[in-house]
């Protein structure tokens, strides 16, 4: 029970980096819309995640330092300055969007208006952010956010025709009613979605607020393994519910209760609710990990005393930013903007923000001053670069795909 | 340099000091060194053929003038002086506490002003709920 609980630092990383409002609302979206001919996507983005986060994770064990101090240390002020400028107003999006994430499915359970739980919704992650300790909350986000199993429990009882969907995802070929652009143009999205910075960011700074050293590289190790191919799992599953049930229908996705429908047809409320109930708690764990990554590289930049295993009190600064991102959050949804338009924009922006986050971490764990004995070996630099060869030819054409395709349209 | 141990080592100010992570005494974070004050062989004026030595590292809000230009006032830039300083790895480590730095002001006021005063603002919490 131990071990698997040393897990959770993984688990929470990729339930609130895999499946969080954008990736749902994503998966959904292609899944009724491209089958599961994008299912590739997914297993690339994850292969890509787990390579760099063990990296990152790596990196903090050795030599505690996280992500965003080495970016700083490596790209120096200006290189680093634009990557925090750019990956502080994505994690800003994605904070909004996850908080909107929780007043919608809130929403969902209670019919109550979604702007009266937006409040209360981002009062409840400040006061975890503020008062409860970082294990506790990893695991509760963690293993609560695993209900969206029922996903996964939903496609088994539709009982799909597996080799129709099998048939979808290998060979990989858009359906012939869509133009290629938008194929290409969802593929960028799902890879920027499976490989946002902030995983990296919240996952090595959690890494330290957890006092892992050079013993721990086992932990580590362990936890993207078990963590981001679950993530992984749970998204195709989403996929491939909306593949069989809103596909053959014609129904295009544009909001969070028809992501639950091919759940409810086929599992009932029972199986409704927990999923919802899984929902709420994988958005909650997403806005935790995104407030916290707001500050994390904030902090880090300027080199600020930061974490949650600091009182408040040690650690001023830190505190305020998480304060101040929350309020902007509200602020923005206050406008009565759609939270899921917003993420599905800061998925795609991400992917332009990839290399400056990726580039350091790979060059670093190669350094001996950091790491010593434990730098990277000759497959996982092979592997790394051929992933910065693919974050590079994304990050540069995600913008004209979205301007060519009007944003997938 | 030398370091407490007595070896001496080459280190490139860029490469080695610039942008890495200042930890005071605790391991408490204390800034990053967002640029270097140089003092001639006297503590005088640098003057070019001559010897330099760096006199303090300084933070804060020199990184807005390095990154767009202009200067601020000497009285202005908050710095760490370089005796302070104890070891340089990947982080440089200082043997002074930081809230005996002058440079720290801002962190201070942040606390003392708004988050010591929020309730819970002192609460340890890896001391439990």
């Amino acid at each position: 029970m131990k071990k698997l609980l040393a897990a959770a630092l993984g688990i929470l990383t990729a339930i609130g980096g895999f499946v969080d409002i954008g990736d749902l609302v994503t998966n959904a979206v292609v899944g009724s819309r491209f089958g599961m001919s994008l299912a590739w996507v997914v297993v690339l983005g994850v292969v890509g995640i787990v390579l760099f986060a063990s990296m990152s994770g790596r990196v903090a064990a050795v030599s505690g330092r996280a992500t965003f101090e080495i970016v700083r240390e490596r790209l120096g002020p200006r290189a680093a300055g634009a990557n925090l400028l750019a990956s502080f107003a994505i994690n800003l999006l994605t904070l909004t969007a996850e908080v909107g994430g929780i007043a919608l499915a809130l929403h969902l359970a209670s019919s109550v208006e979604p702007r009266l739980w937006i409040p209360v919704a981002a009062l409840a992650v400040w006061l975890v952010l503020w008062r409860v300790k970082f294990q506790v909350l990893e695991n509760v986000a963690g293993l609560m956010g695993l209900l969206l199993v029922g996903f996964a429990i939903a496609l088994f009882q539709l009982g799909p025709d597996w080799g129709e969907l099998l048939r979808q995802a290998v060979p990989p070929s858009p359906p012939g009613t869509e133009h290629p652009a938008s194929y290409w143009y969802y593929a960028v999205a799902l890879f920027g979605a499976a490989m946002t910075p902030y995983e990296v960011f919240f996952f090595s700074s959690g890494a330290v607020e957890e006092r892992w050293t050079a013993k721990d590289l086992g932990t580590n190790r362990v936890n993207v393994l078990l963590g981001f191919p679950l993530g992984g799992l749970l998204s195709l599953s989403i996929a491939a519910c909306a593949a069989v049930v809103l596909l053959p229908a014609g129904i295009e996705v544009s909001s969070l209760s028809q992501i639950v429908l091919p759940v409810a047809q086929a599992g009932g409320v029972l199986l409704l609710a927990v999923v919802i109930l899984g929902i709420v708690a994988a958005t909650f764990g997403a806005a935790l990990e995104t407030a916290l990554s707001s500050g994390y590289t904030l902090a880090q930049y300027l080199g600020w005393s930061w974490g949650k295993f600091r009182r408040p009190a040690r650690a001023a600064r830190f505190h305020l930013t998480m304060i101040v991102a929350l309020l902007l959050a509200v602020g923005i949804l206050m406008t009565s903007v759609d939270p899921v338009a917003v993420t599905e924009m800061s998925v795609v922006f991400s992917a332009v923000a990839l290399p400056l986050t990726y580039v350091p971490i790979l060059v670093v764990a190669n350094d001996p001053e950091y790491m010593g004995e434990h730098v990277n070996g000759r497959v996982v630099n092979a592997l790394g670069t051929v992933y910065l060869v693919i974050v590079v030819v994304a990050a540069v054409a995600a913008i004209p795909l979205m301007i060519a395709t009007g944003a997938g349209s | 340099m030398s370091d407490p141990r007595g070896e001496v080592r080459l280190v490139d100010a860029r490469l080695h000091l610039l942008s890495r992570q200042v930890l005071d005494v605790d391991g408490e974070p204390a800034g990053v060194v967002d640029d270097l004050a140089l003092a001639g062989p006297d503590g005088g004026e640098v003057e070019a053929g001559r010897d330099v030595h760096v006199d303090a590292i300084l933070v804060g809000p020199v990184l807005a003038t390095r990154l767009f230009g202009g200067r601020v006032p000497d009285s202005r830039l908050p710095r760490i002086a370089w005796d302070d300083v104890g070891h340089v790895g990947t982080a440089i480590e200082l043997t002074v506490p930081s809230d005996r730095l002058d440079a720290a002001w801002v962190e201070r006021w942040v606390r003392d002003r708004l988050i010591a005063r929020i309730p819970g603002g002192r609460h340890d919490p890896e001391a439990g709920a």
